[in-house]
Parts: C-alpha cells; sequence; structure tokens
C-alpha cells in the first residue's frame, strides 16, 4: 500500500481517491448518498466523533488527517446493522477497519492511543503467539499499555471480577491455554503477510 | 394507409387503469377497435383507490368519470372484466391471445340494485381497501364502480348462504355456476398497462409494517382519507381510532434502496407531502414530520413542494431512518440521523406512513413482455408489436401515465396500420 496522500488545495480529492482504490470497500463507498441509515443504526454511534455517514463526507473534502485521527474507526463494533441497512451496499464495516489500518501505517498517535488499538494490539499478540485468547495476558498487556501505576490501578480494580472469574472456572490460573501444531499457525499468518505485503 | 397484409388491427390494451383506459381511448376514438382487458372486477385500477390527486388535490372521480363515459359512448371498445393474459403467440398483426377469465358469479344484466349483498351475511376482506375492512360476500365494489355490476365472492359459492344470495336477485342475474374459462383473442397489437403493485412493506423488516403498531403505508393512508374508505374519510389511527396529531411521514421506504428497489419511484414525494396536507386539513394542531433523502419535486410539481413547505407544522428531516421500534406508549417511534444537524434521535408518534413505492405487476416470465432490470416492460416503438403504457413502462404519476398512455396509443396505431409517419402516408 502506498502511503495516502495529504490534500493540500480546496476540493483535492487525492485522499478520496485513495480511499476509493486501495481501502478494502472503497470503490462501493464511491456510491454513498448520504442518507445517513449507517449512523443511524450504529448501537455506537453517540459516541463516536462522527457517524460513518459524515466520516466518509469528509473523506471526499479531503479531511484525511480529522479521518484518521478519528475515534470512528476504533470505535466500529462490527454489529453490521449499517452494512445490512445501507441502501447502496457500502461495506461500512470494512471500511472503518481498513482505515484503522491506514491509521496504523501511517503512524498517527491516536491509531497507539486508542483503547481499541491498544486492545487490538494485546488481541492479537495473544492470538498470534497461542492461537488462543489468554483473558489474564490480554487483559494485562492491554491494561499495562496505560503505564505502569495506571496498569496496576485498573488491575487492581478488576481483581474481584479475575477471582469470581476464577472461582466460577471462567478463567484458569498456570499456563496458557495453546492450540495444536502452533507452527502451522505461524506458517498461516507469514503467508497472509506476505500476500499482503504483495497486493497492497 | 397501407397494412402490410396484417391480419388484425384490432389493438388489445392489458390492464383497466388510468393508462390502460387512456390507451383504449385514444386509439379508439382515432378508429381502431381496442379490446381493454382488467383483471379485477372494475376499470380505475389504483387511480380509483386514490382520495384525491396531487397536486392540485381534486378527486379521481372526476377524470375516471370522463374516461367511463368515452369508453361507454365508444363501441369500438370491448371491455372485459376479472380477465387476464395467458399466452401471446404470433407476430405483430396477427397475435393469438390467451385470456382466461375468473367468474364475477354475476352476469351482465345486473342492474345493482343491492337485494343480493343484503342478502349476503358473511363478510370477506375489502380488496378496495387494502384489507384494511371488510365487505359483505356479494358486493359492489366501489361505490364508482364499472361496469356497475355486483361480484359474488366465490367462498359463499356451494353453500346455503350462496343459494340463499342467489334466490335474492329478482332478475335472476346471480350465476353460482359460472366457472373460469379460457379463450383465444386475435389481435394486431398489444400495448401492457398493467400499472404497479405497492412495494411490500413486511420486506422492510427495519420498518415494522405490521409489527409495529400504527404504521401504514401511503397506499392505506389514501383509502383512510378517502369519503368511502374504511374511517369514511376521517384519517384515524388503526389501533385504536384515535386521531393522530403526531405524524412521520417516511420517504424511500423500499425505493432508491438496493435492497429493495434500487429506483426512486417518483411519485411518493408528492404523494407524503399530499398526506400532509390532508392531516393539516383536517387537524389543525396536527404536526407532520417528513424523513427524506433529497425531495423530488420536479417540474410544475415544485409549486406544491413549496406550498406545504410554507407550513410551520410540517417539519423536514433530511434523514432515512434506519428503525422504527414500539416506544414505551406502545406507539411507533423512528430512530436515526438527522444528516443536517448530525443528531441521532428516536421520536414517538402517533402514526408512521411509509412512502412504499412502485413495484411492476408485470411477474417475470410473463408471456410476451420484454422487461427492462426493474422488472418494467420496454415501450417499444411503433415497428414493434407489443409496447406498454404507463407504470408498466416504469413508475409516473397520473398526468405523465396519461401523457405515455396517449404515446402508447399512437405507436400501437402505427404497429397496426404499419404506417410509421406522415411521409407514409399516400
Amino acid at each position: 500500500m502506498n502511503a495516502a496522500p495529504t490534500p493540500t488545495r480546496k476540493y483535492d480529492l487525492s485522499f478520496a481517491r485513495y480511499v476509493y482504490q486501495n481501502i478494502d470497500g472503497g470503490d462501493r463507498m464511491a456510491k454513498c448518498m448520504q442518507c445517513g441509515t449507517c449512523s443511524g443504526s450504529c448501537p455506537l454511534g453517540d459516541q463516536m466523533d462522527y457517524g460513518p455517514r459524515k466520516l466518509f463526507m469528509m473523506i471526499r473534502a479531503g479531511m484525511k488527517e480529522a479521518v484518521l485521527t478519528s475515534n470512528t474507526i476504533w470505535n466500529c463494533v462490527s454489529c453490521y446493522n449499517c452494512v445490512v441497512r445501507c441502501p447502496r451496499k457500502v461495506p461500512v464495516t470494512y471500511i472503518l477497519h481498513d482505515l484503522a489500518t491506514l491509521a496504523v501505517k501511517e503512524g498517527y498517535e491516536q491509531a497507539k492511543t486508542a483503547i481499541n488499538a491498544r486492545f487490538a494490539k494485546a488481541f492479537w499478540w495473544s492470538a498470534a503467539r497461542w492461537g488462543r485468547t489468554d483473558e489474564r495476558l490480554v487483559t494485562a498487556i492491554y491494561y499495562f499499555s496505560f503505564g505502569l501505576s495506571q496498569g496496576m490501578k485498573m488491575s487492581l480494580a478488576n481483581l474481584k471480577i479475575a477471582q469470581a472469574m476464577v472461582k466460577t472456572k471462567r478463567m484458569h490460573l498456570g499456563m496458557p491455554h495453546k492450540i495444536k501444531n502452533g507452527g502451522d499457525l505461524k506458517a498461516i499468518l507469514a503467508k497472509a503477510a506476505e500476500i499482503q505485503a504483495r497486493d497492497h | 394507409m397501407t397494412s402490410e397484409g396484417l391480419r388484425s388491427q384490432t389493438i388489445l390494451v392489458v390492464g383497466g387503469g388510468i393508462g390502460g383506459m387512456t390507451t383504449a381511448v385514444e386509439a379508439a376514438e382515432a378508429g381502431y377497435d381496442v379490446i381493454l382487458l382488467e383483471k379485477s372486477a372494475t376499470l380505475g385500477g389504483r387511480v380509483a383507490q386514490l382520495s384525491r390527486y396531487f397536486p392540485k388535490l381534486c378527486h379521481p372521480t372526476c377524470g375516471l368519470e370522463i374516461n367511463f363515459q368515452r369508453i361507454k359512448k365508444n363501441r369500438r371498445i370491448k371491455v372485459m372484466t376479472m380477465t387476464s393474459v395467458a399466452g401471446v403467440e404470433g407476430t405483430r398483426g396477427d397475435y393469438s391471445v390467451t385470456v382466461t377469465t375468473t367468474p364475477r358469479h354475476v352476469k351482465a344484466n345486473c342492474t345493482a340494485c343491492g337485494d343480493c349483498g343484503r342478502a349476503a351475511e358473511s363478510m370477506v376482506p375489502s380488496p378496495f381497501n387494502y384489507g384494511m375492512d371488510t365487505v359483505k360476500a356479494a358486493y359492489l365494489p366501489h361505490e364508482m364502480a364499472f361496469p356497475q355490476f355486483y361480484v359474488v365472492d366465490p367462498s359463499v359459492v356451494g353453500t346455503p348462504e350462496g343459494e340463499k344470495i342467489a334466490a335474492a336477485c329478482k332478475i335472476g342475474a346471480v350465476d353460482l355456476a359460472a366457472k373460469p374459462e379460457t379463450f383465444q383473442l386475435t389481435v394486431g397489437a398489444i400495448v401492457w398497462a398493467t400499472g404497479w403493485q405497492p412495494y411490500d412493506p413486511a420486506k422492510i423488516t427495519t420498518y415494522g409494517h405490521g409489527r409495529v403498531p400504527n404504521v401504514i403505508t401511503n397506499v392505506e393512508m389514501e383509502r383512510l382519507a378517502a369519503h368511502d374508505g374504511p374511517t369514511h374519510g376521517k384519517i384515524l389511527r388503526p389501533s385504536d381510532g384515535k386521531e393522530p396529531k403526531k405524524v412521520a411521514l417516511i420517504q424511500c421506504a423500499g425505493s432508491r434502496d438496493n435492497n429493495h428497489l434500487a429506483y426512486c419511484s417518483r411519485i411518493c414525494c408528492l404523494a407524503s407531502m399530499k398526506h400532509a396536507a390532508y392531516l393539516r386539513e383536517q387537524y389543525a394542531d396536527a404536526e407532520v414530520d417528513i424523513y427524506y433523502i433529497d425531495i423530488r419535486a420536479h417540474d410544475k410539481l415544485e409549486a406544491f413542494y413549496r406550498k406545504i413547505k410554507a407550513d410551520p407544522q410540517v417539519n423536514w428531516i433530511k434523514s432515512k431512518p434506519s428503525r422504527i421500534e414500539v416506544a414505551e406508549d406502545g406507539g411507533p417511534m423512528v430512530c436515526g440521523e438527522n444528516t443536517l444537524t448530525r443528531e441521532i434521535y428516536a421520536k414517538s408518534y402517533d402514526l408512521v406512513v411509509l412512502a412504499t413505492g412502485m413495484q411492476s405487476s408485470v411477474k417475470a416470465g410473463a408471456p410476451a413482455a420484454e422487461m427492462d432490470d426493474y422488472g418494467f416492460v420496454v415501450p417499444h416503438d411503433g415497428s414493434a408489436g407489443i409496447g406498454s403504457a404507463g407504470v408498466a413502462s416504469g413508475p409516473l404519476d397520473v398526468s405523465m401515465t396519461v401523457q405515455s398512455a396517449t404515446a402508447a396509443a399512437l405507436r400501437a396505431i402505427q404497429a397496426v396500420s404499419g404506417v410509421r409517419n406522415a411521409s407514409e402516408v399516400s
């Protein structure tokens, strides 16, 4: 994937064109008619800086910085309400996730500090390392990504829940569970990375 | 005038709505024989079911009356009701059309005295009122029914009630033994004027028609506002008969949506504005919210839009609502994003009217109807023997339908006469 261009002039469509061509589902986004069904359907709509509809308009307006630093791209929970209801069949969920990936690649601070980015990172670490998510490690990596003292504070605040989960066997102590043939998973992930590097 | 050895110069018009009637009358008044087929018991189609037309808010009885008179007076027009096309064979100038009739169980000597209706006891859903109320099993389809004959519902045939209905007719016009019939017609040209049906609102699951109380469609609203409708013209909400004071009109319910009808149905914007006018006329304190993607009041209809827009109790909300839920008071609640203010709203209403779109009545695979991507019949020029008129060719309002039908009559005349333009006339 080439770096996304940053619009410099008024009516600069370079970023919009980049999104249409490079972002997953971006070609359909060109068909958005700004009806607002997506934003109205979103269960987290009121916790987003901008709803998907407005975000798409901002892409067209060349507001690359505002788009890639918004929390919208991190707050999508993949419920697919918008995708099912969109009258123009725009795959909103794919677009938001791929915009988040773009924000990571472009090194935006928000892509490192957004809570969903932190959680996604911890989740991915566990999934890639063990083939499973280990609740203790995922939460620990997530909590301590905020720093040592904040991490301790968050851990202590949730200690009671953790104890209850251990007691009811919803969480275990000891080594993390892992899948059989972890080497195969590594090979699959390596191949996926290779395909991504080649095709983008 | 050349006829190119065409076997028949008769024009078959399929569908007796405003488009079909206009095609038939125009062709017949120009001197051609016309057979006008109608699937239901009376002519008039969807127009007869309207309360009023936009933009002048006059009553459809007027336009229908004139056309009924013209049909009645013209000997070249043969009307066949309760008849539909089963198959078409042949080429321009020589089509053999197979048609089937469903029995009306009332003969043409019916005087519409109403004795059979008084004798009937059981009730059947009224198709004229979209099933919102019921009629006696022997009924006149509606006040302005043309031809003015009663219909006996097949559900009472073979029952003691049926015998009672037949016995009540002093002139013996009730014929319970009538059976469906199939026969052939030979015609030179065919005009599909099959019109439209409202898009099935149950398919728009997020809008809750049939699940959320007091969510109705625009065609149901027409019946509620009509003096011969289920509420005798007073707009009352279906659940409890209360006067609706807060009403939402939702545009593009099914239209402009790749999950439903991909095209714009063209009439719904104006139809909803007309509904706002109905409501504001009946209830001085009514608040009407119109939810829209874009307002498409084209051409001369802009004036009507401005008139409704000047009303401070009609609010315009630029938004395609995402869903309709049941509010705490049990009524409908409309949810979505106002795209101008970017506000996420959830507003409760007494009544919600879905502006459902127009869907072609011609089913895929219908005999000899070439259809476009949206299921409408392609209106070929006069070199083809088969064309279309009115909404059968695409979404149109009544006045555009009449224009389209006049054009279709001309093309059909060209088809059966073999004359394409003035220079060919010797």
